[in-house]
């Protein structure tokens, strides 16, 4: 769930102890300047969340190391006294993955935000992990290049977050997601010891790891720089814009594009609820009464796309489209996307709070998926906006409630909860870029058994013995597997939120 | 087909009661591939066959026993392949035993590594359990990502039961140029090529000769040598006839490995030197717009692995005379690094049955 925004959560009392809390605060200020350990709850209150604002806590103090010597004695520290180390980068996270831990440390890598070097030979980019996801590309740019994972939020995201969540984005069909776009992150360990993982080749030593860290959500190692793979800007860049009388002829016509060989540079599916949020708020030229829009980007050399656009137009007609638009100009383009890529704040000016799902199916489960949640709309009483990246099969629908209205946030989570389970069904996953954190640590047993369970286990004792980094997400616990299980099947999701905040 | 899994489920099984190690092997195609593995024979081909294949969704699942040839033959059947172009080196070669050695073919800087297209897989871990992770769809971030990261195991973690990959649509159009052209000034023209756009799917340099493959639509192709003449008449270049090239490079059938008893291959960035490391430039053959190189040389490992090291790469000794107990094939790995391969083997593997040396001799 994200953005799910406006309500409060529980809160218990602290747990933090305050002979650890001063001894950790005396060291700290042994390692930086006093202005940058923040520890009273007025200083801690903007960290208490990421952009999932329902899971909050203060942690027991917050940091903002601004060198890499500076992260290290931190984390020996954190190492020593046992104290648990959550690490934070711009906190737009989607899953609670950034949730402080009442009694820990929070680590705010937001003032690493170098760009260190731009190698146009190697096409590569060194980065430090604040480095902001959009200000790559923007920096890169004058070397006709750029970097491609593109999440919704990349104007404000940074690069370890990204790494963190192995992000994705609206063109991840054509260019993969961070894991593809990154040879090599420095860090280290909880122990404190550097470690590097991967190089400046294409190739591995060792066994492959940069999988395993990427999107592993800050509970294997901390990391304080990263090379990213770097690509061309296409030359020429179309986009496409077809509406649909139905949706199950807009999911049909996903299938056929591909089918017919292309692989377009983004292909994003809307529903009539968020084309008329997203034309409201944006005037992108959405046509208001479609029951589906495509967005198709084809790009690469002027033959190519002129070769693709001919044959994607011929596609749209024989998939039964409406209105097919190719944006004439630049501007209309980046309308166009504007749409799209405002889609969130747009649906969430049509009710007071919204609940967004990241689940992710084969493309053509689409029309049954979505008829799926259409019923389970009319059951809850709840409007569904779908917005989704229809070429990934990643769906993004956002379950308009009141959370004001009790019973509300319990009765969204529990259809939220099915829509997941369907996906699973389906052959697909609970979260396709958005994280497991806290938020779908409950869903994780519908997807994993036991055994799979125990072995996520195993990876993380190997590389954090004492349990210290980011404990209690994306890996839920054996024994409460069963309970999730259970929960899920009873449609009492909300039971097992606990918050927790300091009494600092 | 044939599903094996409980078969071999019983085998490590039994394996694990009586502490007894296994080698696992797919088709046996590359088993001069690391160290040398002194145990009984775990055999993954009689578990083949293709699970599921669905061309628009661009995913293909198969056991590990199927034989690659298998595959890229379904594939072709629907205009798609696999984006790395895994080497066979034998037609014998598995699924299974590409994915367990990494390794990827010309097209991998401009397609996708084998472990890139790698979506889910099912495993037997040490304890002879049957896991599945990852999925066939292209986007989940759920747990760890455990499916790739058996991308390159070879073998050591677990053993891989099936693969789920996703695949691409073939180009419809391919032709390949020689241009003449310094090894030093070659990345350079390489990115100038990417940068305008030119569909380079692979590359290959030998000494002053560089072979440039272009894969697109008919069209493109078409207007190829019109943009080429447009851009580059400053240098010489012709179009290659030679169809079969790609293919005996991939497979290691090309002139340049020939009597290679000895072969390194090295990854580094495309602006690292390599002819140092040479005793003659025709002893260096480089694919991947100049990353990755293949060499004969007499020069030492250790002044083969410190040039990888300080160059930000990596080294392998690939192939080396049977009768040769080399001490190191991988390249060394920093202290923690180490630690964490010793405790992530311990993680899947407690009681070190599989592959045991294979990639580093404490493993």
């Amino acid at each position: 769930m994200a953005c799910a925004i406006r309500y409060s959560a529980t809160w218990i009392s602290a747990v933090a102890d305050p002979v650890i809390r001063e001894a950790l605060l005396s060291a700290l200020g042994k390692i930086l300047e006093a202005q940058f350990i923040l520890s009273t709850r007025e200083q801690l209150k903007p960290f208490e969340c990421d952009g999932l604002s329902v899971y909050k806590a203060l942690p027991m103090v917050a940091v903002l190391p601004g060198t890499v010597k500076e992260v290290q004695a931190i984390i020996r520290l954190c190492h020593q006294m046992k104290v648990p180390l959550v690490t934070r980068g711009a906190g737009t996270g989607l899953s609670a993955g950034a949730k402080p831990d009442p009694e820990g440390l929070l680590l705010v890598l937001t003032r690493l935000s170098s760009i260190l070097e731009i190698n146009s030979a190697t096409q590569t980019a060194r980065l430090q992990p604040g480095v902001r996801n959009l200000a790559i590309s923007e920096a890169v740019k004058q070397h006709g290049l750029f970097y491609a994972p593109d999440p919704s939020s990349q104007i404000a995201c940074s690069i370890g977050g990204n790494i963190a969540e192995n992000a994705g984005g609206v063109h991840c069909l054509k260019y993969g997601l961070t894991i593809h776009n990154v040879l090599q992150v420095s860090g280290f360990t909880m122990a404190g010891d550097p470690v590097t993982i991967g190089n400046g080749g294409l190739d591995n030593a060792g066994l492959n790891l940069l999988p395993l860290i990427i999107g592993s959500e800050g509970m294997l190692m901390v990391v304080t720089e990263i090379m990213v793979k770097l690509l061309p800007l296409p030359s020429q860049v179309e986009v496409i814009l077809a509406a649909f009388d139905s949706i199950e002829k807009a999911g049909q016509a996903v299938s056929n594009i591909i089918a017919q060989g292309v692989i377009p540079g983004g292909l994003e599916m809307m529903d009539n609820n968020a084309i008329r949020a997203a034309e409201d708020y944006a005037h992108a030229g959405y046509p208001r009464d479609a029951a589906a829009i495509l967005l198709i980007e084809i790009d690469g050399s002027a033959v190519n796309v002129s070769e693709q656009l001919q044959s994607t137009r011929q596609v749209l007609q024989d998939s039964g489209v409406t209105s097919v638009k190719i944006a004439k100009t630049d501007t209309e383009k980046a309308l166009f996307w504007k749409g799209r890529k405002s889609a969130f704040p747009a649906v969430g000016r049509l009710s007071p709070d919204y609940y967004c799902m990241d689940g992710t199916i084969p493309r053509k489960s689409l029309a049954e998926v979505l008829g799926y949640i259409h019923t389970l709309s009319e059951q809850y009483g709840f409007a569904v906006a779908n917005v989704f990246h229809a070429g990934d099969g990643n769906l993004h629908p956002l379950i308009l409630f009141d959370a004001n209205q009790p019973g509300q946030l319990e009765s969204v989570e529990s259809m939220g909860a099915k829509i997941l389970e369907k996906c699973i069904e389906v052959g697909g996953t609970i979260t396709g870029e958005h994280g497991v954190g806290l938020e779908k640590i409950r869903q994780m047993p519908m997807q994993f058994s036991d055994d799979e369970i125990s072995q996520f286990h195993s990876i993380k004792a190997a590389l954090d013995p004492d349990n210290l980094l980011n404990p209690g997400k994306n890996i839920p616990l054996l024994k409460h597997c069963q309970e999730y299980r259970a929960l899920a099947k009873n449609l009492q999701p909300n039971q097992l939120l606990i918050q927790h905040e300091p009494t600092a | 087909m044939q599903d094996n899994a409980h078969i071999l489920q019983d085998q490590v099984q039994q394996a694990i009661t009586e502490q007894q190690a296994l080698c696992i092997q797919g088709g046996n195609s590359k088993a001069f591939y690391g160290f040398a593995v002194q145990a009984d024979l775990l055999d993954t081909s009689g578990h083949s066959g293709i699970i599921e294949y669905e061309p628009t969704e661009l995913v293909l699942r198969a056991r590990a026993g199927t034989p690659l040839i298998e595959i890229n033959s379904a594939l072709k059947q629907h205009q798609q392949m696999l984006a790395c172009e895994p080497p066979c080196f034998s037609q014998s070669a598995t699924l299974g035993g590409a994915v367990a050695a990494g390794l990827s073919g010309p097209s991998r800087p401009y397609r996708a590594s084998i472990q890139d297209s790698v979506l889910g897989c099912t495993i037997l871990n040490g304890q002879a359990q049957i896991l599945g992770f990852g999925g066939k769809v292209m986007k989940n971030v759920a747990g760890y990502d455990v499916s790739r990261l058996m991308a390159g195991s070879l073998g050591c973690l677990g053993v891989i039961l099936d693969v789920t990959l996703k695949v691409i649509p073939s180009a419809r159009a391919e032709k390949s140029f020689v241009f003449t052209i310094e090894p030093g000034n070659s990345p350079a023209f390489i990115n100038d090529l990417r940068k305008r756009g030119l569909p380079v799917s692979a590359t290959c340099q030998l000494c002053a000769q560089l072979m440039v493959r272009f894969s697109a639509g008919n069209t493109e192709i078409a207007e190829l040598e019109n943009r080429l003449k447009e851009h580059y008449s400053f240098i010489e270049w012709r179009e290659s006839q030679d169809h079969q090239f790609w293919e005996q490079l991939r497979e290691h059938d090309h002139p340049f490995f020939d009597q290679a008893s000895t072969l390194w291959r090295l990854s580094l960035p495309a602006d690292a030197d390599i002819y140092g490391l040479a005793d003659k430039p025709e002893d260096v053959l480089s694919e991947w717009g100049g990353s990755l190189h293949w060499l004969k040389t007499t020069k030492s490992a250790d002044e083969i692995f410190n040039h990888a090291s300080v160059n930000n790469g990596q080294a392998t000794l690939f192939r080396y005379p049977a009768a040769q107990q080399p001490a190191t094939i991988f390249q060394p790995l920093a202290p923690a690094l180490e630690q964490w391969h010793k405790s992530l083997k311990a993680a899947f593997d407690p009681l070190g049955i599989f592959n045991p040396g294979k990639m580093y001799t404490q493993d």
